[in-house]
């Protein structure tokens, strides 16, 4: 079976939601993703990448509590999906076998 | 205090996005922006709503359905089926509905196609943007206007040439008319006479460069050589058979030239074929027949033809087309020409030059073309006028049926509202039952057009086809109507029917609301009769403005007087005497004269300056000069008010004058001018004055008189007016015939009435008479059919009223004169109206002509008569149908 392809920013978004792990919702997905690759990330680019990978099956959701310092709106929590899960192996895999292959010479 | 988020990019998050996502979007901004909000307030407010805009992209807009409506497909297929089966229950309406409505389509849609034919005139050359004719800028040195022609001095094209080198193409043009031409076979022996009225052109290859007319065969440059001709493929075909057999066989041609104000005859040449042009296209101003190379015969004469150096040498005939850079400044450049006209003319020479685009050639009546055809902006907005008139005549027949007929479906609607339609399905139910109408209203209109256009062909001499494949302007056209007529007619029906209250509907209770719509039907019938009685009143005015030319006096005997082309030869009045006396010797020829032209003309004059010895007044004074016999003032029955006729004479020895000419040099009475010379051409010729002839029209009544000499000279006869007696006039001519064709074996004999060419001069106005007549005729109808409608479902309304009245003593008289009532108040309300615009209209119109009828008030009166008349009898139908139907069975029944 052919996996649907997964973009670098939808992996690393992924990635996080994986890590993150039952607490992984936009904000905290940002604030993790800015702060480890200390380079500034718009909210609406997380937002797009979890609604397609939510299509693609990558991620499901669920809404949190109410709660005041959200203006009253619902929290929209992401878990990684078994799916999700494959993939992000499948491309580690494939990093470490592409790594692998760089011969051992000296890049000083 | 709380923090709040900026509230209008909350507000516009709100609005655009999808209700699914809100929460999660909305939550994870806001609680971005309270935890920015705590470092810097005006930085956190920024962010947010920069966040908001990044949000707004097409995965989280709403989808654009406002509501959701899912089963519109199945509910469009229900408004088709209600609509055709009420459109076949109502059949009498249908069929008034779509057969007005189509009437109305096919006017727009005839009138679009005229248009597009007049306003495509020579828009077919890739060059067309730097296309210019030159134009001379008449200065008159005793008014402070000036005039435009279109002829040209000769040195005018070779001097641009070298003057202005930035210009990229020079074409000189002379157009022939009347031409003899014959068609020689190998040995030079003539095989067939032909006659070209026009379409005989002389130029340049440069008009090639310049226009776009492509060459089946032969080359543009052949053009270079004289005595070379390129004929179109048609003339090919009528001379020779066959357009691939006719390149280089000859044509021998017998041209008359004009130069000047001088007609002159050059001996026969040989021409020979070396070209054919491909079919030339009907909407252009150059309807080339034949193109002979300039610089054959007179064109290339140094001396006395085209190529004299003398700036003030002209002919009528002569024009200049030149194809300029592009970017050039057409304003700079008409100063520089100026400029140049100044060095190269003579000091007294004032006048000067202008370049025209050739898109503003056809519109341009006041210079003409040579194609004659020319139709001003004003007349193209009258016809757009008309056709949205007319339209909407059509439309409020559609608003006044429907609405009338809404009682009608009123059950319907509140059937539907009870079960649940909403007011927007209701309006889209009835706008896509208007569409129905108006989609089968103008493929009805489409089937009328095309099988109309070859009448109006015929009536307004044009060449329009409809070919709706190859012509997306009018797809775009007729989308465009389909959808404005739907718009117009539909949308006001529609929110009335919409609008109904389910309750009283259902309880038939509608009658009582139904009263304001009458009002408004009422407003409706009063535009349309507006439209209907300004375009009668218009019409007869028009009409009346025809009459008045047909048999307006013109001061000369116009009757049964018959014009023939003549050649003179060299033995001067020998030809002239022998045929005379032959044709006189003819049982019905009353009298015969030889004359350059008849006593009026079109624009088709030979004017000289003229001046009275020794000088009395204004040496710059225009007359019109004809040359004739002494037998003209008895032929066409001038009347000599001092003096006598003029004697037999070859030469040029003695003139006539008309009144105008004496009032023009300020001489109280005619016979101060006997016996005083007069000289024209710039003195070339000097003759005295024997006789005053009374005042006639000798131009068209679009001018005034001009002054007028009439002299003897046997080699500027071109034609012989025969007067003949009125009985037997074919025996007559046939007659008259046999003796032409004895003396001109190789002329084709042609004839023409003075009286018929006479009304050619008011062609266009005749036309246009036609056109309002039908249009007129069209506008009255539709209105009168939306009328009947109106009337017959009144009928059908009122007929227990009608049987209620009746028993209780109403005649039928009565009744009828109840109907008719309404609709004679709506029709004088009308009339009101339309009389002052049509008055005004016209009165515009006749400013026109020099000659004209006064608006005499009784027309007015008459127009609104007619329409009355027409009204009443529409109605009387429907009105004497009611008023003798039997009153029991209409009130016996309960409904």
């Amino acid at each position: 079976m052919k996996h649907p392809s997964i973009g670098e920013f939808e992996e690393l978004v992924l990635l996080m939601v994986a890590a993150l792990h039952d607490e992984a919702y936009g904000v905290s997905i940002q604030e993790n993703l800015v702060e480890k690759l200390s380079k500034n990330i718009n909210v609406s680019a997380i937002h797009v990448a979890l609604k397609r990978m939510e299509d693609k099956g990558f991620v499901k959701s669920r809404f949190g509590g109410i709660t005041e310092d959200r203006g009253g709106r619902r929290k929209k929590y992401y878990v990684i999906t078994a799916l999700g899960k494959r993939i992000l192996d499948s491309q580690y895999e494939l990093r470490t076998d592409l790594y692998k292959m760089i011969p051992k010479i000296s890049f000083s | 205090m709380r923090t709040r988020p900026p509230k209008w990019p909350l507000l516009f998050l709100r609005w655009f996005c999808r209700e699914d996502y809100l929460d999660e979007i909305e939550g994870d901004l806001i609680e971005i922006f309270l935890r920015r909000h705590a470092h810097s307030p005006a930085k956190a407010r920024r962010q947010f709503l920069w966040n908001v805009l990044k949000h707004f992209r097409p995965e989280f807009i709403k989808p654009m359905r406002l509501k959701p409506y899912y089963n519109c497909t199945v509910m469009f297929r229900n408004y088709f089926k209600t609509s055709s089966r009420n459109l076949a229950r109502n059949r009498g309406y249908a069929f008034i509905n779509i057969a007005g409505l189509a009437i109305g389509v096919a006017v727009c849609m005839m009138i679009f196609i005229i248009i597009q034919f007049q306003t495509s005139f020579d828009d077919f050359h890739p060059k067309k943007d730097r296309i210019y004719r030159v134009l001379t800028e008449y200065h008159h040195s005793d008014a402070a206007d000036m005039s435009h022609g279109q002829s040209v001095p000769f040195p005018m094209p070779e001097g641009l040439k070298t003057a202005f080198p930035q210009i990229e193409q020079v074409a000189p043009i002379y157009a022939s008319h009347n031409d003899q031409l014959q068609v020689l076979d190998v040995n030079g022996g003539s095989v067939k006479n032909f006659k070209e009225q026009s379409g005989v052109f002389y130029t340049a290859p440069s008009f090639f460069d310049i226009f776009n007319f492509p060459l089946l065969a032969g080359s543009y440059a052949s053009l270079k050589d004289p005595n070379n001709v390129l004929l179109t493929k048609e003339i090919a075909e009528t001379y020779f058979g066959d357009w691939k057999t006719a390149i280089g066989k000859s044509i021998k041609l017998t041209v008359t030239y004009r130069i000047g104000a001088g007609l002159f005859q050059s001996p026969p040449i040989v021409l020979k074929v070396s070209g054919i042009l491909a079919t030339i296209p009907k909407n252009t101003d150059f309807q080339l027949k034949l193109v002979i190379a300039f610089g054959t015969d007179f064109t290339g004469d140094r001396l006395y033809g085209l190529q004299n150096p003398d700036w003030s040498g002209t002919s009528p005939d002569f024009g200049c087309y030149v194809l300029l850079p592009p970017n050039i400044s057409v304003s700079n450049f008409n100063e520089q020409l100026s400029a140049y006209a100044r060095k190269a003319q003579s000091p007294d020479n004032k006048d000067s030059y202008i370049v025209q685009p050739i898109n503003a050639v056809h519109y341009d009546s006041e210079t003409g073309n040579y194609s004659n055809k020319t139709i001003s902006h004003e007349l193209i907005n009258v016809l757009w006028l008309i056709a949205a008139f007319i339209l909407l005549i059509a439309c409020v027949n559609f608003i006044n049926l429907s609405t009338a007929q809404a009682v009608n479906r009123a059950k319907e609607v509140g059937v539907r509202k009870v079960l649940g339609s909403n007011k927007s399905q209701l309006l889209m139910q009835f706008i896509v039952e208007t569409f129905l109408i108006v989609t089968g209203a103008v493929v009805l209109a489409t089937g009328i057009t095309i099988l109309v256009l070859p009448f109006v062909n015929r009536l307004l001499d044009l060449s329009l086809s409809f070919n709706i494949f190859n012509n997306p302007a009018i797809i775009l056209f007729l989308l465009a109507v389909t959808m404005s007529v739907t718009a117009l007619a539909g949308f006001y029906p529609s929110i009335v029917l919409s609008r109904f209250n389910p309750v009283n509907a259902l309880k038939s209770r509608l009658t009582v609301n139904a009263s304001k719509g009458i009002s408004l039907r009422r407003g409706l019938v009063v535009v349309q009769f507006i439209i209907a009685q300004a375009l009668i009143i218009g019409t007869f005015i028009i009409v009346k403005q025809m009459n008045y030319f047909m048999d307006q006096p013109l001061g000369f005997d116009k009757d049964a007087i018959v014009n023939i082309p003549f050649r003179p030869d060299s033995t001067g009045s020998k030809l002239t005497d022998y045929l005379r006396q032959q044709l006189l010797s003819i049982n019905g020829v009353q009298a015969v004269s030889f004359s350059s032209n008849t006593p009026v003309e079109d624009g088709n004059d030979i004017w000289s300056t003229f001046r009275l010895d020794p000088v009395k007044k204004g040496t710059d004074l225009n007359a019109i000069i004809k040359f004739s016999d002494n037998e003209y003032v008895p032929t066409y029955k001038l009347q000599l008010i001092a003096g006598r006729n003029l004697r037999p004479s070859g030469p040029t020895k003695e003139f006539l004058v008309n009144e105008s000419l004496v009032r023009s040099l300020g001489l109280k009475k005619p016979e101060e001018i006997l016996n005083k010379e007069i000289s024209i051409w710039d003195g070339r010729i000097k003759c005295p004055v024997v006789g005053v002839v009374k005042d006639f029209n000798d131009r068209s009544f679009r001018h005034d008189l001009a002054p007028l000499l009439i002299a003897t000279n046997s080699t500027m006869y071109r034609q012989a007016g025969i007067k003949l007696a009125t009985t037997n006039i074919s025996s007559t001519m046939q007659s008259v015939k046999k003796i032409w064709e004895q003396a001109f074996p190789d002329y084709v004999y042609e004839y023409r009435f003075l009286d018929d060419k006479i009304e050619s001069f008011y062609k266009q106005e005749s036309q246009l008479a036609q056109l309002y007549k039908i249009f007129a005729a069209i506008a009255i109808f539709l209105s009168c059919l939306g009328l009947y409608g109106l009337a017959s479902f009144m009928a059908v309304q009122r007929i227990k009223e009608v049987g209620i009245r009746k028993v209780l003593g109403a005649t039928a008289a009565n009744i009828v004169y109840l109907f008719s009532k309404e609709f004679i108040v709506l029709i004088i309300i009308a009339f009101a109206v339309a009389a002052p615009i049509a008055w005004f209209c016209m009165h515009k119109w006749l400013q026109d002509y020099v000659y004209r009828i006064n608006i005499d008030w009784w027309l007015f009166p008459a127009g609104g008569l007619v329409a009355i008349i027409i009204a009443l009898v529409t109605i009387s139908f429907q009105a004497i149908k009611a008023a003798v139907a039997n009153p029991v069975k209409s009130l016996r029944t309960e409904g």
